[in-house]
């Protein structure tokens, strides 16, 4: 009987996360991606710029 | 889930490729850093220096500031490994990305990746990333003068989005447009890069200027190198990453079995 439940749960779970197409899904990690690169090298508030500061000056991040 | 998968291994790519980094960094980028800085604290501890006001103002990380900043030492370098590891987790995901959506562009029924696209897409990456901000806007010491922080992050972007789309357009364009696509690498250079108006370290100094000149000229070839190596490693753990990903996504559609749990990892 659990085990019927959890299989279906899987099923179901299975069936929703493919119906998702792959292009859109490629955009939002994309957008992922972006949201944190602009978090270690853009972001400009202080403690972000002095804690990410080597890293920003040795990747040629525009720092200061 | 394509989505999870590039997720969890560009976590995977992006530690391993952001420990590359810090070890090549620590070993000959941040000790230039150090050595400027020494010139900056020289700066700001001479009130005699007019300029020194306009440096605080301009350098908020100096010494004595209030605001937070991590200790010398181990807990600067960790913070670094950190924003290193971070950093490269984010290039990981959008060259994962890049790397999915070219298998659907590729001419190829079936492209395949192998170590050598690796090697590749690294260089793609140092190239779009590292290389082309570089030209205009050279990795830069502390101290040195530089315009209008907005205005080169600005330019930055113009550099990355517009050489991405140069290489890209290049390498999976159809139509004879194909050949004008190269023309988008030259084009932010055209347009020129914010400069500061004078020499790079004019208000320092004349012997001080001299020895800053030569440590930035140092900086720049120590980050091209550190960077290269970082952006070969990416590579190849990213296309060793989607290589995998692809194998797992075949044979969940070849078995027809939907309750696969698709984070399970391929047996190969």
């Amino acid at each position: 009987m659990q085990n019927q439940i959890s299989t279906a749960t899987a099923n179901r779970t299975a069936t929703i996360s493919t119906t998702i197409a792959k292009p859109l899904q490629l955009v939002g990690a994309f957008i992922l991606g972006a949201v944190i690169l602009y978090a270690a090298g853009f972001v400009n508030t202080s403690a972000v710029h002095n804690a990410a500061h080597d890293m920003r000056h040795s990747q040629g991040f525009p720092c200061h | 889930m394509i989505f999870r998968q590039v997720v969890f291994y560009a976590l995977l790519v992006g530690t391993l490729s952001g420990l590359v980094l810090t070890v090549a960094q620590v070993w000959q980028v941040v000790p230039i850093i150090h050595s400027a800085e020494v010139f900056e604290q020289q700066a700001a501890a001479v009130p005699a220096i007019e300029s020194a006001g306009q440096l605080e103002a301009a350098h908020s990380h100096s010494a004595d500031d209030d605001e937070w900043a991590p200790n010398k030492g181990f807990e600067r370098t960790a913070f670094t490994l950190l924003s290193n590891v971070l950093t490269a987790i984010g290039f990981a995901v959008v060259v994962m990305v890049a790397m999915m959506a070219s298998i659907s562009l590729s001419h190829k029924e079936n492209p395949g990746f192998k170590w050598q696209h690796g090697l590749v897409w690294g260089v793609a990456g140092y190239t779009i990333f590292w290389l082309a901000p570089a030209i205009g806007l050279p990795p830069e010491i502390p101290l040195a003068a530089a315009a209008d922080l907005e205005a080169r992050q600005i330019w930055w972007l113009f550099a990355v989005v517009s050489t991405a789309a140069g290489l890209a357009g290049l390498a999976y364009g159809k139509s004879p447009w194909r050949w004008a696509a190269p023309l988008l690498l030259i084009v932010p250079h055209l347009v020129g890069a914010p400069h500061a108006p004078g020499a790079m370290f004019a208000e320092q100094p004349p012997a001080a200027a001299a020895q800053l000149e030569q440590l930035a000229q140092q900086f720049i070839g120590a980050t091209a190198i550190a960077n290269l190596f970082f952006w070969l490693a990416l590579g190849l753990a990213a296309a060793w990453s989607v290589r995998r990903i692809v194998a797992s996504t075949r044979s969940e559609f070849k078995s027809g079995n939907t309750a696969t749990p698709d984070y399970k990892l391929p047996s190969n």
